[in-house]
């Protein structure tokens, strides 16, 4: 659905996207990650036919998106960093002007456009003014204008930036159900946003792409391991000997004690859940236990992981 | 085609659904209508040459007006677009550049029409009601209306380039006003000191409103200003295209 090769974009000098290399494959949700700044949407500008690239070729649903531009554009439903909106205009009328832009007539135009409402969940201020409408619609309103073609694919930049923890939810309930008949690529600078909707994640920064794996490839790959937290009624040294035996354990440390209680923080490769072989172990020792928790590693730590690193790699080539 | 009608008739909405097009059209035919009144006084008391078409159009009033009418309905085009950001969202749409520059002007120049209706309409009345045909005659009338047109239609492509220029509608409209004022100045200039019949006093009239507005209002369509302003208004509107699609060049 859309080959990257090679693109290169410099604003006046400054390089905000160096040779960014990827794919996706149609039906996939693709989310493109990465601090501020780092050229996410340079590179969703230039893949909407917004800008031009300095160098490097990309197709969008095999037209290229430089000397095909109007066709690749046809089959992307776009909707930009902070959703730019005719505020004069009713959201009805708003969508069905976009439609009809968008190539589909009459009948077909205000089908699709309150069809886009109804997936959105706008049908109910379709006649307000789109000035009158608060942040979170004006959302809906951007996401209805992308979808409304019905369109092969949807490039969303940044689409829950701005809105409350409840809106975001349902935003991204909303990207889930889209899933199933769009393929999608989404920015955001948000971890968890990935982690809950994408298959694949894109991670770039300082115009470089990273990695592109799923979010559990990521962290298995990047080795950021799973922690498991104990509180057990016994003496800290005798608990740490028994750990240290154990299979699956990386290392175990003596966190703190609270009166006859030991706290202990067990570190375990990734994807090995060792509670149960920790139940058995007290039972048998007879240690009374008050806590066990498993901690799986996020996203979030693979995506400190990857970024750090890279720094320190532009620090050492300084 | 589709593609122009759509945005042509969303500009045309647009401007009717906001005072400004009613403000310009009322403050315009309200000026004429003073002069109008105006003139008809004048002449009704002294003898001149020149029919009522020639003087109306003629007046220093009437090209003050004149002005100020192209930046007032170009300004918002792109440079609303632009501070906005909905220029991102019409341009990667499924549209050609040229489209959406012609159905902007198109739909201007559609208001700007409309804006002289109201000043035909009062020569029309005169005849109605006064019954004096020796005031002006048709053909005088018509060559008014043509030459207004393509004066109005080289104007508005100068100002959808200043619009497109900026982000900023005051600038756009400064640079398109002082542009206008610096074009019809300019052809005042074949009168002082120049060689009657050189080649720099011949150039100055042939880039002068003012002069072709006076052989329009006496009937003479002549194709020199047809060649001139229709020439003017293409190459406007092909260095808007190229502004809007720099952005789009590889460099
Ligand atoms: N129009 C521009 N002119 C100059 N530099 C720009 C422009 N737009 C973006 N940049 C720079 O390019 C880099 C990437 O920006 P951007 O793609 O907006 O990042 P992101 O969307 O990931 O936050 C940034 O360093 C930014 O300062
Ligand atoms: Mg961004």
């Amino acid at each position: 659905m859309i080959h990257v090769e090679n693109l290169t974009k410099r604003y006046a000098g400054k390089t905000a996207i160096d040779r960014v290399t990827f794919d996706v494959g149609r039906g996939e949700i693709v989310g493109f990650l990465g601090p501020n700044g780092a050229g996410k949407s340079t590179t969703l500008k230039i893949l909407t036919c917004y800008l031009s690239a300095t160098a490097g070729s990309a197709k969008i649903a095999g037209h290229d998106i430089f000397t095909d531009s109007v066709r690749a554009r046809q089959h992307i439903g776009y909707m930009p960093e902070n959703v730019p909106l005719y505020t004069d205009m009713r959201v009805a009328e708003y969508l069905n002007f976009r439609a009809r832009l968008k190539g589909l007539r009459g009948r077909d135009a205000t089908l699709g456009a309150e069809e886009a409402m109804e997936t959105t969940g706008l049908s109910g201020v379709s006649s307000k003014m789109i000035a009158s409408l608060s942040k979170g619609y004006r959302q809906r309103v951007g996401l209805a204008d992308a979808l409304v073609n019905k369109p092969d694919l949807l490039i969303l930049d940044e689409p829950t930036n701005g809105l409350d923890p409840n809106q975001i939810r349902q935003v991204r309930e909303l990207i889930k159900q889209l899933g199933d008949r769009h393929t999608i690529l989404i920015s955001t600078h948000i971890l968890s946003e990935v982690e809950v909707t994408c298959g694949r994640v894109i991670i770039i920064n300082h115009g470089h792409i990273k990695a592109s794996d799923t979010p559990q490839n990521l962290i298995r790959r990047l080795g950021a391991a799973g922690k498991t937290v104990i509180e057990v009624k016994t003496a800290p040294n005798l608990v740490l000997e028994e750990l240290e035996k154990m299979p699956g354990v990386e290392s175990a440390s003596h966190v703190m004690s609270r009166g006859d209680w030991t706290v202990v923080e067990i570190a375990t490769e990734p994807n090995i859940d060792l509670r149960e072989a920790l139940h058995e172990l007290m039972i048998d020792r007879k240690w009374p236990l008050r806590e066990l928790t498993r901690r799986t590693a996020s996203l979030e730590d693979a995506f400190v992981g990857l970024t750090k690193s890279l720094d320190e790699e532009r620090a050492e080539s300084h | 085609m589709r593609v122009f009608y759509v945005i042509f008739s969303k500009e045309l909405r647009s401007f009717f659904s906001s005072p400004l097009a009613y403000v310009v059209i009322g403050l315009f035919g309200l000026l004429n209508a003073w002069l109008f009144v105006s003139i008809v006084t004048v002449m009704s008391m002294s003898v001149t040459p020149r029919s009522l078409v020639y003087n109306l159009f003629d007046s220093g009033w009437f090209w003050m007006g004149f002005c100020f009418l192209f930046p007032v309905l170009t300004m918002r085009l792109f440079a609303e677009e632009q501070k906005m950001g909905t220029l991102e969202t019409l341009l990667t749409a499924p549209v050609r550049t040229i489209q959406v520059v012609m159905a902007k002007y198109f739909a201007t120049v559609t208001v700007y029409l409309a804006a002289l209706v109201p000043v035909f309409l009062l020569f029309l009345l005169f005849r109605g009601v006064t019954g004096q045909a020796e005031a002006f005659h048709g053909g005088a009338l018509f060559g008014a209306a043509v030459g207004l047109i393509l004066i109005g239609m080289a104007n508005i492509a100068l100002g959808v380039l200043c619009s497109a220029m900026t982000s900023n509608q005051i600038i756009a409209a400064m640079v398109c006003f002082a542009v206008i004022m610096l074009h019809y100045f300019l052809g005042f200039f074949q009168y002082f000191g120049g060689m009657p019949g050189s080649l720099m006093t011949a150039g100055l009239g042939y880039v002068s409103n003012v002069d072709h507005m006076r052989s329009f209002s006496e009937g003479l369509i002549d194709s020199r200003p047809f060649i001139y302003y229709l020439s003017f208004t293409a190459l406007l509107l092909a260095m808007t295209h190229h502004v809007l699609e720099f952005r789009r060049w590889r460099v």
